[in-house]
């Protein structure tokens, strides 16, 4: 009775949680009432009885459930001193999306993903939230690569009609379900790749080939936060009450040097003939802690420490629920380590040509005898950060010149291998950096290298983005440098983002290639599902997919404050300019004797001198006015003396 | 004995008595749900104090009882997974830490650039794409009471959206009109925390609508204070104390609106807190909170049982129905996985 109530608990959101709760109170409540009737009665023995049944009819049923879910932790420790942690919850279904009609009876695929994938004709989607840069020279290659920011890329059914307006509904869609602003990628920053993104499940060559069905789509400046975790967590059968989501604590998680959530929808052979397909919902999380920084220098670690909590629950709905651990270079370097507590299995097996070993521990064998599996990892010496071997291939690029008209874009690759490789090089750079085709070069060591092929549309202004593709040859144990060269364009004033003297960004290049060996590699394979099957692995070939950084290019940024300073400089001109005339044109001038002192004593004197003046005319009323004739042609002739003298003109208010 | 009988006597009178204002308060409000748009309009580090006023009515708003899917939340930029911010994953409304009013489940619904006065405006008068999911919507109707609640930096008459835009009070109004003639709300709550708050409320004229803002026209709403940790200030006086005085409700709490709008007197918040009430039919001193700050969940307990009929059975591929259609779909047809790398080696 638990698994099936808790699984429906799981699914819900919090709305749900309460209705389930009020409609609980109103069973106790009926049962209270209800208590009276001994007909209807039931005593407590009777509805252990019925719940039992109920248990057992759905564990008979169980082998007959169209789908699957399996929860996976992969650990690996790296030399560098951090310490990977990717969790992957794998759903399978016997459903396909080419036929909505076995798209109903959800159980343990998330009803709001099927219903989005149902109704905008989606084959295959693959969508990641990346915070953080991942360090191919230190930590070799991700399972699943991802760029910084937000990365969509989606191929649609061959019977979806109207991609364009598909893919900016489904893009909206997608939007609200992960409280990410994907709205943004419309037509301005969609593109089509020609090579770089084969679909990864079943489909036909023809159909893999025409890249018409499909989309591209990456925003770098995109945040990644606790509000994204929440619908990602709310998408598995468990949710985050039990199994391993319970060790996704957002306040841990974004912590730390690299964080990454995944959703990957494929479909897949359902069984080892192939002849139906099943669709593959694969969600990955991964993490990349430093112990040594959460720790106070101890390079030693525990899912305690890393996490807030240890692991004590497992997803009752799980077919497979198990922690890997990827001893292989713990075991070559000097250090002696030790797990605890001890692994379940301990798995020596060869990779496309490297031998690796993996710790396994089974979560419900774990937490059934021991109440809770708190994975450690004890170093019994120092930290030593010792020469780390990079990976066979890597990459960097970086923006070159200076200034905010020009500027150029290098990218260099690593090969570290004896063969010669062939890559695919994708670019996709904004329209507003109008890149220059004739400038595109590969040099490998000085030689010019021709492309086997170039794939290459150019931008339109606030249309369409610049997009290029490449396909080279790697020389074994070589450096390629792709450069190129771009002017920057000027936007128009209401173009730039509220934050414009930030900059603006420029998503990462796409390599692609196909690697001899598995060194450093730990991708499941394509024909597989699940985590644990890349032990049987016996594939000769590797694909790779690397992300470079992004970058950050200013554009020659206007001063947003000048209108306000514009409007206050024209107002003060206008007003004194204006001023002045108006004075000049309308004020009377009236002469003033230069020797009158003036100043605040003078005045204050001269006030006194007006009272008495006052004080005596009331006395003298009858001879008032030739007083005032006699006070004025004495005031004329201060003023003709003062004329004499040198006149100082005093101007009057008219 | 008798004592026991004057007791049962008195509560009975008393259970009695007591029926009749439970009955009124359910029937005093016409609402039957809850919606709150919760806006934060301003950008930039030096604005946590922003960010950490509207989550933090996004916090008291959850906890007493309205879902993700009625609240609208934006947030117009990221203070928690910022780079500056010492703590990851949290934003704190205290300089002691108390509450991670960022929370675990926190879902934004506009952030960033999508904050802007165009979206907000389409948000409240539901004008919005038709691929515009749900989450993003506000799918109120003519019973439903909203909290609009607004925080950022304002003046006489606007508030600030991201340093590049602005919203006036005359669009605000009649943005509250146009819901008000396609029956949107029943009832609207409007709080604001800005500089001259008091400005964005006076050209309302659309009826049932209460409003309070933090500051008068001509005064400032002053921040509170000053985390030394982040370096900015954490909080807006209003706001705290407002946060202060919602976290003493419960969802059953009978605390009227009245003693809510007392919440920060011009000693605490420096700033005059004033209120619009003409708009309002109701009478403030009896409009309980949590009619605007809760949500009304009305249960009704049915004593008769309902017998539901198992309707798994039938769907599942029994022998006689299925395989027929099992043979109609099997194409023998090989399926493969899709070469990943389109080039010859």
């Amino acid at each position: 009775m638990s698994t099936a109530k808790s699984g429906q608990v799981g699914r819900g959101g919090t709305s749900s949680d309460r209705y389930m709760n009020t409609a609980k109170s109103g069973q106790v409540g009926r049962g209270g009432t209800s208590s009276k009737e001994p007909q209807r009665k039931y005593t407590s023995r009777g509805k252990k009885m019925i719940v039992e049944l109920k248990f057992m009819y759905i564990l008979v049923r169980g082998e007959e459930w169209d789908d699957t879910f399996n929860e996976e932790l992969f650990v690996k420790p790296f030399d560098s001193g951090q310490a990977l942690f990717h969790f992957q919850f794998t759903t399978l279904w016997n459903a396909s999306t080419a036929e909505p009609d076995s798209f109903t009876h959800y159980r343990l695929f998330p009803k709001a993903l099927g219903d989005v994938l149902v109704k905008y004709q989606v084959q295959e989607l693959h969508l990641s939230l990346t915070q953080g840069l991942w360090r191919y020279e230190k930590w070799g290659y991700p399972p699943v690569d991802a760029p910084p920011g937000v990365e969509l890329w989606v191929w649609f059914l061959p019977t979806a009609s109207n991609i364009d307006k598909t893919w900016s509904d489904l893009v909206n869609a997608l939007s609200g379900l992960f409280c990410a602003s994907l709205n943004f990628m419309d037509g301005k920053s969609t593109v089509l790749p020609r090579w770089s993104f084969r679909p990864m499940g079943l489909a036909s060559e023809y159909y893999s080939f025409d890249s018409r069905f499909m989309r591209y789509s990456a925003l770098p400046k995109e945040i990644v936060c606790t509000e994204n975790l929440t619908p990602w967590k709310k998408l598995l059968p468990c949710a985050s009450k039990v199994g391993l989501a319970t060790l996704l604590n957002a306040m841990k998680l974004y912590d730390s040097y690299y964080s990454s959530l995944g959703i990957h929808v494929r479909p897949v052979c359902r069984m080892e003939t192939c002849t139906e397909q099943s669709i593959e919902l694969k969600q990955t999380l991964s993490v990349v802690f430093d112990p040594t920084i959460s720790s106070n220098g101890q390079q030693n670690w525990q899912l305690r420490s890393l996490f807030g909590q240890p692991l004590s629950s497992q997803c009752p709905l799980a077919s497979i629920s198990k922690v890997y651990l990827d001893k292989t270079q713990l075991q070559s370097t000097d250090a002696t380590v030790t797990l605890y507590p001890e692994p379940d299995e301990v798995m020596n097996f060869t990779r496309g040509g490297e031998k690796l070993t993996y710790a396994v521990w089974d979560i419900g064998r774990q937490i059934s005898q021991h109440q809770q599996l708190n994975l450690a990892l004890h170093y019994n010496r120092k930290i030593h950060f010792g020469e780390i071997n990079p990976p066979p291939v890597y990459a960097q690029r970086f923006i070159t010149g200076f200034g905010l008209e020009k500027g150029g874009i290098t990218s260099i690759i690593y090969n570290n291998l004896d063969t010669n490789l062939t890559a695919i090089y994708m670019e996709t750079i904004p329209w507003f950096l109008r890149l220059y085709f004739s400038s595109i070069t590969i040099t490998n060591h000085g030689i010019r290298v021709k492309p086997y092929k170039i794939h290459y549309i150019p931008g339109k202004d606030r249309t369409r983005q610049y997009q290029l593709e490449l396909v080279f040859r790697l020389r074994p144990h070589s450096i390629t440098k792709i450069s190129m060269q771009f002017e920057r364009a000027f936007l128009k004033w209401t173009e730039y983002p509220p934050d414009a003297n930030h900059g603006f960004y420029v998503n990462s290049a796409i390599i692609s290639t196909v690697l001899p060996n598995a060194y450093n590699y730990t991708a499941c394979p394509q024909t597989s599902s699940v985590f644990g099957d890349s032990i049987r692995d016996n594939s000769t070939e590797f694909f790779l997919r690397l992300h470079t950084e992004t970058l950050l290019v200013s554009l020659p940024t206007p001063d947003f404050s000048m209108p306000y300073n514009v409007i206050c400089l024209a107002c003060t001109v206008v007003a004194i300019a204006f001023g002045s005339i108006h004075n000049l044109t309308t004020r009377r001038f009236i002469a003033v004797d230069p020797d009158k002192k003036t100043g605040l004593i003078q005045k204050i004197k001269d006030k006194f001198r007006r009272k008495k003046t006052e004080e005596k005319v009331p006395e003298l009323k009858a001879s008032e006015s030739i007083d005032q004739t006699k006070s004025d042609i004495k005031t004329k002739k201060e003023e003709e003396n003062g004329k004499k003298k040198g006149i100082v003109v005093q101007k009057l208010d008219g | 004995m008798i004592f026991a009988i004057l007791l049962s006597l008195s509560t009975s009178v008393l259970t009695v008595n007591t029926a009749d204002p439970p009955v009124e308060e359910f029937f005093a409000s016409n609402h039957t749900n809850n919606w709150a748009v919760l806006v934060d309009a301003s950008r930039f580090w030096f604005n946590y104090r922003h960010v950490a006023n509207v989550l933090s009515i996004y916090r008291s708003v959850k906890r007493l009882g309205i879902p993700d899917s009625h609240i609208i939340l934006m947030v117009a930029d990221d203070m928690a997974c910022n780079p500056r911010n010492p703590r990851p994953a949290t934003v704190f409304n205290n300089a002691n830490q108390n509450i991670n009013v960022y929370g675990d489940d926190v879902e934004v619904d506009y952030r960033g650039y999508e904050v802007t006065v165009e979206n907000f405006i389409r948000v409240l008068t539901g004008r919005l794409p038709p691929s515009t999911p749900r989450s993003k919507r506000l799918l109120s109707d003519e019973r439903s009471n909203i909290l609009v609640y607004m925080t950022g930096h304002g003046g006489d008459g606007f508030l600030k959206f991201q340093d590049s835009e602005e919203i006036s009070n005359v669009e605000l109004a009649d943005a509250f009109q146009q819901m008000w003639q396609k029956r949107r709300y029943h009832e609207i709550f409007f709080m604001i925390d800005t500089c001259q708050a008091e400005s964005m409320f006076q050209k309302f004229y659309s009826p049932n609508i209460l409003a309070v803002a933090s500051s008068k026209v001509g005064e400032d709403s002053l921040s509170h204070h000053v985390d030394p940790a982040i370096g900015v200030y954490v909080i807006d006086r209003y706001t705290y104390y407002a946060l202060e005085f919602l976290e003493n409700v419960q969802p059953g709490s009978k605390k009227t609106m009245d003693q809510f709008f007392k919440v920060c007197p011009k000693f605490q918040c420096q700033s005059t807190v004033s209120v619009r009430t003409d708009l309002f039919q109701r009478d403030p001193k009896k409009t309980i909170i949590t009619d605007f700050f809760g949500s009304v969940r009305n249960v009704e307990l049915l004593t008769e049982t309902l017998n539901l009929q198992d309707s798994t059975a039938e769907f599942s591929c029994s022998k006689d129905k299925c395989p027929e259609e099992k043979l109609q779909k099997t194409s023998v047809q090989l399926l493969s996985y899709a070469k990943q790398f389109p080039m010859p080696n």
